[in-house]
C-alpha cells in the first residue's frame, strides 16, 4: 500500500507539487495522465526520493516518512520499498544485461550471487531477453533496453514500480514490445504506477486514472470515467487535444 | 662545429641505463598522486565542510605554479623542516643523508595529485546523472553508486586525459636533473659534458623520451579500446 | 644547505623578483604569437592532406609532444647554431632569449595546430552543408560558417596553452635567460636563502597565472555570448 500525505515541492520558488494526496491500494495499476510540466515526473521521483519533497508523509508499505524530517537512512529504506522505470532506460551503460539486473539485487538487497544470478535470468526470460544476457546496453535496440530496465526493476521485487513515459523515448515500431511488457506484469498483481501519454494502453490497463495538471491531482477515476465522462474541463479539453490530433488531418494539410 | 652521428647511439646506449629512475620518477608519484587525487576529487564532489575549501586551494596552487617550484621548495624546505625539528628534540636527523629523489617523488605526486584530481573530477561530472539515479532506484547507497556505478564509467572516460598526464609526468620527470638528479635528461648532460658533445647527448635522450611516449600511446590506446568496448554498440 | 628560515625575506625577494616578469612575459608573448602563425601553417597541410608536407607535420607534432621541452630548449641551444653555421650564419652571439623563443614558439606551434585541426573537425558538419545549401562556395564557408565557430571551439584550448606555456618559461634559466627565475639564482648565490627565493617565486607565478585564468575566463564569456547557457538543463 502507498499513501501520501500533503507532498509538496517546489524548484528556485516556483512550486510544482501543490500538496498531492493518493492512496494507492496493493497489487493497483494507477496510471497518470497530464500535459508537460504538471509535476507526474516530479511526483513520482518524490515517491522514492530522488527528490526529497519540502513537506508531506510518504508511505510505502509498511514504511513511513515525515518528509521534513527524513534521515538519509529513511530515505534509503524508502527507496528500497520501489524501483524505477526511466524514460531513457538509465542503463548501468559499463555493465552487461545480466549484470545491471543482478546489481541492485547483489548490492543493495544483499542477495547471495548465485541465487541473483538464477533470479535475474527468470526476470529476463519473462522480458523476452534471453539470449542477450551477456551483451551491453549500447548493443541493443531501444525497446531491448527499455524491457532490461524493465526486469532490473521486475527483479528487486518491490512493492511497487514507478514507471515515467517508459515509451516516449522509443521508435514507434519498438513501442509495442514494451507496453505488452508492462502489461503482462501488471496482470500479475504488481503494484505500479505509471506516467504515460499512450492513452489505449492507459484504458486497457489501468485500474485508476489521473490526472494532474499544475501540480495537482485534478481528477481522477476508472478508465471509464475519465476517458468518456470527465468532470473537469481541463480534463476534456486534454484529452481532446491528444485525441484530437489523431482524428483530424492538421489544418496546413487540408490548405495545401 | 659537425654532428658526430656515430656518437649519438654511443651517448643513447649511456643515457638509456638511466631509464629506470625516470621510470620511477614518473610511476611512483602518478600512483600516490592517483590516490590523492581521488580523495580530493570525492572531497571537491560531495563538498565537504571544511575539507573542500582546502582541496580547492591545493589543486589551484598546485595546477597554477610550475612543478619546478614544487621541487624546490620541498627540496630546500623539508630539510629546514626536519632540522629544525630535530634540533628542537634532539632528535640527530642528518637530513643531508636524505635521498634526493625523496624529495622529487614528494613534490611530483603533490603535482600529480592536482593534476589528477581535476581529470577524475570531470570524469565523474561527465558521467550522465541518469546513471546515479538509476543507482539509487535500485536502493544503492551515495557510496555504492559512486564505487560501482559512476566511478568506473569515470575512470574509463579519463583514459585518454590519463594518458596525457603520463605523458606529461614522464616528461616532467627531466626537471629532476636540476637538482642532479641522474635520470635521462641528467644522464644525458653528464654524456654531453664529460664528452663536449651537447646535442648528440640530447638528441640521444630525445629519441629515448619520443620512443616512450609512442609506447604509451599506443599502449593507452588499445587499453581504451578493451576498456571502453562496452560504449561501442552494433555487435548485437 | 641555507641559512635559517626567514619569512620576512619572502616580501623582500618579491619586488625584487617582480622587476624581471617583463622577460618572462616578452618570452611568453613572442613565443605564442609566433606559435600562432606556425600553427596555422602547420594545420594546413594537415587538413588538406598535402603530401609529404602533411607527414612532414605529422613527425613535427609526434616529436613535439614526445619529448620534454627541456630537451626541445637543449636541442634549439645546440643544434641551430650547428644547422646555421652549415649555411654559414653565426648566431653564437645570439642572446639566450632567443633561443628561449624560437623553442617555445615551435612547441606552441605543434600544440595549437592540433587545437586548430581538432576544433575545424569539431564544427557541425551539418553547418557546412547549411553553408552549401544556401549557396556559398567552399571557401566562403570556410571564413564565413566554419572558422568563426572552430575559433570559438579552440578558445579554451589555447588559453589553457597559454597558461601551460606560462608556467614552462620558469626552464628559460637553464640557458641562462635572466628572467625571474634567473634572478632567482642569482639571489640565491648572494644570500644563500633558496626556500624563501622560490615561495617568493611561486607566490608570483601563482598570481600571475589566476590572473591570466581570470581574463582568459572572462574572454571565453564573451565568446560564447551567444551560446546556449546551460546545454544539461534540457530533457
Ligand atoms: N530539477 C529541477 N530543477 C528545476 N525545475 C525543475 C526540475 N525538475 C522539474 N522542474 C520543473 O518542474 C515542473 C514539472 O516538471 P515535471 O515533473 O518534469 O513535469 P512532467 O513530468 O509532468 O512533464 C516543470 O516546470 C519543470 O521545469
Ligand atoms: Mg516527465
Amino acid at each position: 500500500m502507498i499513501n501520501l500525505k500533503g507532498i509538496k515541492k517546489s524548484f528556485n520558488k516556483s512550486e510544482v507539487l501543490k500538496g498531492i494526496n493518493l492512496k494507492i491500494e496493493k497489487g493497483e495499476v494507477v496510471t497518470i495522465l497530464g500535459p508537460s510540466g504538471s509535476g507526474k515526473t516530479t511526483l513520482l521521483r518524490c515517491l522514492n526520493f530522488l527528490e526529497k519533497p519540502d513537506g508531506g508523509m510518504v508511505q510505502i508499505g509498511n514504511i513511513k516518512v515525515d518528509t521534513e524530517k527524513a534521515t538519509k537512512k529513511e530515505m534509503l529504506t524508502i527507496r528500497k520499498q520501489s524501483a524505477m522505470v526511466f524514460q531513457h532506460y538509465n542503463l548501468f551503460a559499463h555493465k552487461t544485461v545480466l549484470q545491471n539486473v543482478m546489481e541492485g539485487l547483489i548490492v543493495a538487497k544483499r542477495v547471495k550471487k548465485k541465487d541473483a544470478r538464477y533470479r535475474s535470468e527468470l526476470v529476463l526470460e519473462k522480458v523476452g531477453l534471453k539470449d542477450k544476457l551477456h551483451h551491453y546496453p549500447s548493443q541493443l535496440s531501444g525497446g531491448q533496453q527499455q524491457r532490461v530496465g524493465i526486469a532490473r526493476a521486475l527483479a528487486l521485487n518491490p512493492e511497487v514500480i514507478l514507471f515515467d513515459e517508459p515509451t516516449s523515448a522509443l521508435d514507434p515500431e519498438l513501442v509495442g514490445e514494451v507496453l505488452s511488457v508492462i502489461k503482462t506484469i501488471a496482470k500479475e498483481g504488481i503494484t505500479m504506477v505509471v506516467v504515460t501519454h499512450e492513452m489505449s494502453f492507459a484504458r486497457e490497463v489501468s485500474d485508476r486514472v489521473l490526472f494532474m495538471d499544475g501540480g495537482v491531482i485534478v481528477e481522477e477515476g476508472t478508465p471509464l470515467e475519465i476517458f468518456h465522462a470527465p468532470k473537469e474541463e481541463r480534463t476534456r479539453r486534454f484529452l481532446q487535444r491528444i485525441s484530437g490530433d489523431s482524428f483530424f488531418p492538421p489544418l496546413k494539410e487540408r490548405v495545401n | 662545429m659537425t654532428i658526430d652521428i656515430p656518437f649519438i647511439w654511443t651517448a643513447f646506449k649511456e643515457i638509456i641505463k638511466s631509464l629506470p629512475i625516470t621510470l620511477i620518477l614518473t610511476l611512483v608519484p602518478l600512483a600516490i598522486g592517483f590516490l590523492i587525487g581521488l580523495t580530493v576529487a570525492l572531497v571537491r564532489i560531495y563538498k565537504t565542510r571544511f575539507l573542500y575549501q582546502a582541496a580547492n586551494g591545493y589543486v589551484s596552487f598546485f595546477r597554477g605554479t610550475p612543478i619546478i617550484m614544487h621541487i624546490m621548495v620541498i627540496y630546500y624546505g623539508i630539510p629546514l623542516l626536519i632540522d629544525q625539528v630535530s634540533s628542537k628534540f634532539d632528535l640527530n636527523i642528518q637530513t643531508n643523508k636524505i635521498p634526493i629523489i625523496l624529495f622529487v617523488l614528494i613534490a611530483l605526486s603533490l603535482a600529480a595529485g592536482a593534476y589528477l584530481s581535476e581529470i577524475i573530477r570531470s570524469g565523474i561530472i561527465s558521467v550522465s546523472t541518469g546513471q546515479l539515479e538509476a543507482a539509487y532506484s535500485v536502493g544503492m547507497t551515495k557510496y555504492q553508486a559512486m564505487f560501482r556505478i559512476v566511478l568506473p564509467q569515470a575512470l574509463a572516460l579519463s583514459i585518454p586525459n590519463f594518458t596525457n598526464l603520463f605523458v606529461g609526468f614522464l616528461h616532467t620527470s627531466s626537471i629532476a636533473f636540476l637538482v642532479s638528479e641522474k635520470e635521462l635528461t641528467g644522464a644525458a648532460n653528464i654524456v654531453a659534458s664529460t664528452n663536449l658533445k651537447f646535442l648528440e647527448a640530447f638528441i640521444a635522450a630525445g629519441i629515448v623520451y619520443w620512443g616512450l611516449t609512442i609506447m604509451v600511446e599506443g599502449i593507452s590506446f588499445l587499453l581504451e579500446k578493451k576498456v571502453t568496448s562496452y560504449s561501442r554498440g552494433g555487435v548485437s | 644547505m641555507g641559512k635559517a628560515f626567514d619569512p620576512s625575506l619572502i616580501i623582500e625577494f618579491i619586488p625584487t623578483l617582480f622587476h624581471y616578469l617583463g622577460v618572462t612575459l616578452q618570452i611568453l608573448a613572442a613565443s605564442i604569437f609566433l606559435g600562432l602563425i606556425l600553427g596555422v601553417a602547420a594545420a594546413i597541410p594537415r587538413m588538406f592532406k598535402i603530401p609529404i608536407l602533411n607527414q612532414l607535420v605529422i613527425l613535427y607534432v609526434s616529436f613535439i609532444r614526445g619529448t620534454p621541452i627541456l630537451i626541445q630548449l637543449f636541442l634549439v641551444f645546440y643544434g641551430l647554431p650547428a644547422v646555421l653555421q652549415i649555411i654559414k650564419i653565426d648566431v653564437s652571439k645570439l642572446e639566450a632569449i632567443y633561443f628561449v623563443i624560437i623553442t617555445y614558439a615551435i612547441s606552441n606551434g605543434a600544440g595549437f595546430s592540433e587545437i586548430f585541426r581538432g576544433a575545424i573537425r569539431a564544427v557541425d558538419k551539418g553547418q557546412t552543408e547549411a553553408a552549401y545549401s544556401v549557396g556559398m562556395t567552399s571557401t566562403q564557408n570556410f571564413f564565413r560558417i566554419v572558422m568563426p565557430q572552430a575559433l570559438r571551439i579552440a578558445f579554451p584550448n589555447v588559453a589553457n596553452s597559454v597558461i601551460g606555456s606560462l608556467k614552462d618559461t620558469s626552464l628559460a634559466f637553464t640557458i641562462g635567460v635572466m628572467d625571474m627565475m634567473g634572478r632567482g639564482d642569482t639571489l640565491i648565490s648572494a644570500t644563500a636563502h633558496a626556500l624563501e627565493v622560490y615561495i617568493s617565486l611561486s607566490i608570483i607565478y601563482y598570481s600571475v597565472v589566476l590572473l591570466f585564468e581570470k581574463t582568459l575566463g572572462k574572454l571565453e564569456k564573451y565568446f560564447n555570448r551567444y551560446q546556449k547557457a546551460d546545454l544539461s538543463a534540457a530533457a
